[in-house]
Formats: structure tokens, sequence, C-alpha cells
């Protein structure tokens, strides 16, 4: 008796132990990573024509049309070039930011990857890991594709370095049925839409999801309504000092959201739904109306709430009257760019160039098209389009500028605060001077 | 030494790769953390040497860093305070009232096995407001307790305790099993002897199990301080430290900073202070119970 217990407490401390190490492991967890990354960069022999390219993406998910054809794209592409073979490093978005992190720092940064604009891609490009597309980009005439000014928010000094898969604005989609049945016509001011939420909460309806556990989505919003009390440019004038976060406009901003909360606009607990979960309770018709970058539309389309037309697109409003609706937020997405050291250069870019050119053509094919970054001369109604997305596609038309997010254009340790501050918004109610304050001493710490 | 009757030569040969895994796996990371808390670098580019600024700047300025610890050592109390008792308890009722024991200690220890992410999810959905079909919420409901209903995730004075009650949960089996196994190991002539003295039911709990238990509850409290003071997955499935900062404890703060603010030393830093904590927090826990030991030996 007492030899089996001896034993079965050996090998309970032996468990005990294994747990115990991977509690630790957590800790080690950046440094694990570097081993991974090792993985990437390399591949390929030098001797001969053979080149081995390792194009890291975010197209991980089969059930997205661009799963199929960014490889319909690479199997064309391998085709023609027998001697090239193409790795795929598919990865979800916070895994890709985080691998390329690690990656960035051992400078092993795969042949292509992905970064986000501006701001988001500085750190990098200032780590000189990039390779210039300056050149690259007018060769076939690649670059007359490209929407007007898109490609500045990815240049650097005068030196091109990656190429958008997107360009989007944000936008509110709403349910007609749930509008219908509470009898609210679309908002045309924000003072409209906070009334309008009002109504609908009162009809039993969540008036607006939103998937605030990721917080850039509440302050991709939030933004929206300092673009309008301030009109665009503010963090720019911030950054470049001809203003403060203690600027009215800034409050006045704080205190328009802050109505909007407070009217019970959001889903009870919006601070622990996740991106997915909160557009999830939009497409399931759970929710009336949903505030994205107009990327969302593709799921909200083949999703089963757009039935017979339900979904209907508006401009976010003028906030007491200010602002032009117009001016949208604007969200260059992510993009292609290319390392530096990459082993095959040449093939790498020449790749790119292949890819960059039959990007809008196949996403046309798979209804992936609202918000590519280049320019489509295609019908898109004919190709069996829904109305909500033609709907999308002519906000795109009225489009007079606008700013981009708040992540996009400070730096890191400034939008983390940001962030936590407006998620704080949702679940108690602030002076807007102290947000404003708040704001202020981390961009002033972050800037030093 | 010498029962094994081999040279010590051969002892070191055979222990040299674990210390050298060690070493290179544990120590070196240490150290280089160490180093890296004193950069001033955002984990990609230049870094430059800014000596002891991060710590100062941790143990002075940052306004999130100390609520983030008093919430780890809220963790670590609860755990301590009302976990391990609890199991104690559980145990000792276990091994004297149920005969065929093993069931019921595997089913207490089925959650230490699950996944966290799992089980983060599992009782978000039992969090949830009951219009999103929460159960505790709609129970509360039902029994007529409506002004009870908490948005239980997302109220930052309540987030932290509904977070606590799952870690409880989930590791009160883990330390059921460990204490169990203690009571077990306990002779049984030794109760015997303390029946015939007079020393029956509780009172041989107090004079017997209790003493002799501590060797094995020291174990149970040095795994439930270190895991409290690592506790992180749980928090970033449940609340990812929100709202606003009203869930973060040292782990989740650390990892903000390092990877979403880019301030890889600043992270590095507070690296350094939570292995500076557990190592000074074991060897008091240690000294604690040598103490005890003593005592009662």
């Amino acid at each position: 008796m007492a030899n089996k217990t001896t034993k079965t407490l050996s090998v309970l401390m032996a468990g005990a132990l294994a747990v115990g190490l991977t509690a630790c492991g957590g800790n080690n967890g950046g440094n694990t990573g570097t081993n991974e990354g090792a993985a990437g960069g390399n591949g390929g022999d030098k001797g001969g024509e053979k080149a081995t390219i390792t194009f890291q993406n975010i197209y991980p998910d089969s059930s997205d049309p661009k799963y199929q054809m960014i490889r319909t794209i690479v199997a064309n592409y391998e085709k023609d070039h027998p001697n090239v073979k193409i790795e795929l490093d598919s990865l979800n978005t916070d895994q890709q930011k985080l691998k390329l992190k690690t990656q960035a720092a051992s400078k092993e940064v795969p042949d292509i990857t992905i970064v986000n604009p501006a701001a988001q891609m500085q750190p990098f490009v200032e780590a000189d890991l990039f390779a210039p597309l300056n050149e690259m980009v007018e060769k076939n005439g690649l670059k007359d594709t490209f929407q007007e000014g898109i490609l500045d928010y990815y240049t650097f000094d005068g030196n091109l370095y990656a190429l958008p898969d997107g360009n989007n604005i944000g936008l509110v989609y709403y349910n007609k049925a749930l509008f219908k049945q509470a009898g609210v016509e679309v908002p045309t001011t924000f003072e409209g839409m906070v009334e309008a939420a009002k109504t609908l909460k009162a009809a039993g309806i969540t008036p607006i999801a939103i998937g605030e556990k990721d917080s850039w989505t509440g302050s991709f919003l939030f933004m929206n309504v300092l673009l309008r009390t301030n009109g665009p440019g503010f963090l720019q004038d911030v950054a470049d000092g001809n203003k403060t976060f203690e600027d009215p406009a800034f409050a006045e901003a704080v205190d328009a959201f802050q109505s909007l909360v407070q009217a019970g606009a959001f889903q009870e607990g919006a601070t622990s739904f996740d991106y997915n979960a909160g557009e999830n309770l939009f497409k399931t018709g759970k929710a009336a109306m949903y505030y994205m970058g107009s990327w969302a539309t593709g799921g909200i389309e083949t999703s089963e709430v757009n039935k017979d037309d339900n979904i209907g697109v508006f401009k976010f409003p003028t906030v007491n009257g200010k602002g032009n609706p117009d001016e949208f937020m604007l969200a260059p997405g992510s993009a292609f760019a290319v390392s530096k050291h990459s082993k095959h250069l040449d093939v790498t870019l020449d790749f790119l160039n292949y890819f960059m050119q039959n990007y809008p053509i196949e996403a046309f094919k798979v209804k992936g098209a609202v918000g590519v970054a280049q320019t489509i001369e295609e019908d898109f109604a004919a190709a069996g389009y829904s109305n909500m997305a033609i709907q999308v596609l002519d906000l795109f038309k009225d489009v007079k500028g606008g700013d981009i997010s708040f992540d996009n254009t400070m730096n890191p340790g400034t939008s983390q605060v940001h962030l936590t501050s407006i998620q704080n918004l949702f679940v108690s109610k602030k002076d807007a001077a102290d947000v404003a304050k708040e704001h202020q001493k981390a961009f002033e710490e972050n800037n030093k | 030494m010498n029962v094994l009757k081999v040279s010590k030569w051969t002892i070191a040969a055979f222990v040299l790769p674990c210390v050298l895994l060690y070493v290179g796996l544990v120590f070196v990371p240490i150290l280089v953390s160490v180093y890296s808390a004193m950069l001033d670098w955002n984990g990609i580019g230049a870094s430059t040497f800014v000596r002891l600024d991060n710590f100062k700047y941790m143990l002075t300025s940052d306004t999130v860093f100390w609520p983030a610890v008093g919430r780890t050592f809220l963790l670590a109390g609860f755990s301590m305070l009302i976990q391990l008792p609890l199991a104690l308890f559980v145990s000792i009722l276990i091994s004297r009232y149920v005969r065929k024991p093993n069931f019921l200690v595997s089913s207490y220890f089925l959650p230490v096995i699950l996944s966290v992410v799992v089980i983060g999810q599992l009782w978000k959905t039992i969090y949830n407001p009951g219009s999103m079909g929460g159960m505790i919420n709609q129970i509360l409901e039902t029994i007529g307790l409506e002004s009870w209903t908490h948005s239980w995730l997302t109220e930052p004075k309540i987030a932290i305790f509904a977070i606590i009650v799952v870690g409880l949960w989930q590791y009160l089996g883990y330390h059921i099993l460990i204490q169990f196994t203690g009571v077990q190991n306990i002779p049984a002539d030794i109760y015997e002897a303390a029946k015939i003295d007079g020393a029956d039911g509780f009172k041989a709990d107090r004079y017997i199990t209790l003493p002799m238990i501590i060797p094995i509850f020291k174990i149970s409290v040095v795994l439930s301080f270190i895991g409290s003071l690592q506790s992180f997955d749980l928090i970033m499935v449940m609340t990812g430290g929100g709202p606003g900062n009203a869930t973060d404890v040292i782990a989740s703060h650390m990892y903000k900073m390092s990877i979403l603010s880019q301030k890889f030393g600043y992270g590095s830093a507070i690296a350094t202070f939570l292995v500076a904590v557990c190592l000074i927090a074991t060897v008091i826990i240690n000294f604690l119970f040598n103490r005890l030991d003593k005592k009662y030996t």
C-alpha cells in the first residue's frame, strides 16, 4: 500500500513539474519564437536557375475567397516558370504580426511578407529590412493600376516599400428589416444615430454590434467622430506640434462618443466580444447597425442576413452639425513587402509584379473585388455582385479625403494607451478632459 | 552517493545534458532579458543602452504597473487562502468517507487537462449577459434576482473576480490530487494508535493529518503561488486585460508592452521584475515551511 502511494506520488510530482514547466514556458514565448522563424527565409539553392521563394501571407482560411485566389496565381506563375517554387506561409493576422516581429529581430524576414501602412511599418523600414520597389512598380505599367495616392502610405523618403492588397473606407452597415421593425429611418446626423439607438434598444434590438475586445474596432469608430468634429489631419497636427490632444475638437469627440455609449447603443458586454464575435452579431441579424471598414462587405454579402437585399450602407453622419460625410476613415490595406536580404531578389520582384497584375483580375472573379487598391474597369452588377456591394462601390466614388486610423498614424506606444483609453469609455463614463490628458501624456512620453 | 557505486565523473556525465539544457533554456534567456531590460529597444531596429531608466519608469511612473502587481497578488492570495484549504478539506473527506476515490479525484482533475482556451470560452459563455445566453445571469433572472445580474467580465470592478473564480475552479482538482495523495500516504497505524488514545475524527485531523501533510502542502503552496504570478493565458482569452486595464496582471502587462507597444526593453524590465518576485517568494515560502516542519517533527 505504502509502495503504491509513493509511486502515485512520484507520477503526480512529474505531472506537477510538467505543468509547472509549461507555465514557465509562457514567459519565454518571445525567445522560442526565434527558432521557428529560422525556418522561413532560407530554402532554395544558389547554383543553377532554381529558386524557392517564401511568401508569407494572411489568407489561411479556406472559406475566404482570397485563399483560393492566391493559390491560383501562384500555380499559374509556377507553370510559366518551372524553376521557381513558391512556398506559402499562411498565418492569421495576429500570428503573422508576431512572427514577422520575431523574424525581423533576427533579420530573417521571408522573401515576401505582409506589413501595415504608415506608422505601423515604419520601424521595419527604419531597420532597413525591405527592398525599395520603385523600379519594379514601373515595369509592365503596374504603378498605373493603383488608385491615385494610395501608394503614399507605403512610401518613405521617396522609396516605395510595399504594395497594398486593399483600400477601404469606414462606413455603417444597417439591417433594413430591424430598422423597419423599430420604425427608425437611416440617420443623417450623429444625434439622429443616438436617437435611433435609443428607439432600437427600446424595441429590444441591439442597436450597434462591435467587437471591442479587439480595441481597434472602437478606436476606428471614435476616430470617425473626431474626423467630423475636427476635420481631417488632427493626429498629423498633433505630431507636428501644431495641436495637442487637449484641443476642444478632441474633447467634443469624446463627449459625442460617450453619448452614444450612454444611450446603450452597443451590445451588453461589448468589451468581451472579439472582432469575429462582434461581426457575427450583425451577420446573424441580432444587431441593427455595424460600423466597420468596407473590407467586411464580402463576408456580410455572403451571410444569411443579406438575403433579399436586407443590408444597406450609409456614410458616417455629421456630429453636432460639423464635418463632411464625404470625408471617410481611410484604411489602406495590409501590403506586400520584399525582404532586402532575399536570396533571389530579382525572381521575387518579378513574381510580386506578376502577382499584383493578376490580383484584381482574380479577386474580381471570386467576388472579392470591393475595396481592392487597384482600379477595376468591370461591370460589378453584371458579374453578380449584390446591391449592397454596388452601394459600397458608389460610396468610394464620393470619397473626398479623410484620415487613417490612430495606430497607423501614431507610434505603437501611444496607440496602445489610446486603444485602452477608448475601451475604457465603453464601461465607465469619463471626463473628456481626463481622456485628453491621458492621451497627451502618452504622446509626450512616447515621442521624446 | 556511494550507494550508487559509480564514480562522481559518471554521475556528472549523466547529469550534464540536463544541466546544459537547463542553463541554455532557462538561465541564459533570463540573463539576456535582464540585459534587454536596460535597453530602449523596439525589438526590431537599433537599441540604445539606458541603464536603469526602464526600471525607474516601471516603479515610479507607470500607472498600470502597480495595480497589475496588486491584481497578481490578489490572484495568489485567493488561491492560497481559499483554494488550498478547500482542496485539503475535500481530500480529507474523500480519503475518509469514499471507498473507491479514484473516479472522484480524476473528475476533479479533469479541468486541469482541458486547454485554457476551451475553458476561457466556456466561462465567457457562462458569464455572458442573459440576452446572449449567459447561464449565471439567466439563472438569477429565473429565480427573481434580476438586481444581482451583472455583465461579469466587462464591469471593471467585478471582472478580475470573475476570472479568479475560473482559475480557482480549474486548479482545485490539481491541488486535491496532490493533497489527497499526501493524506493517503500517512500510515494508518498512527490513526489507530491515536484512536486508542481517544483522538478520533476531526481531532485526529488537527493533530495528525495537518502536521503530517505539511511537506505536501508546501508543494501546493509553491505551485499555486508561482502559477498565480505567471497567470496570463486565461486572462488573455477571457478579457485580454480589459476593459481598459481592469484585469491586467504582471504577465499580460509585460506582453502588451513588449509586443503591442513594441517596447521590448521595457517589457523585459517587467519580466525581470517577475523573475525576481518568483525567486524571492520561493525563498520565503521555503523558509516559512522549514520552520513549520521543525516545529512539528
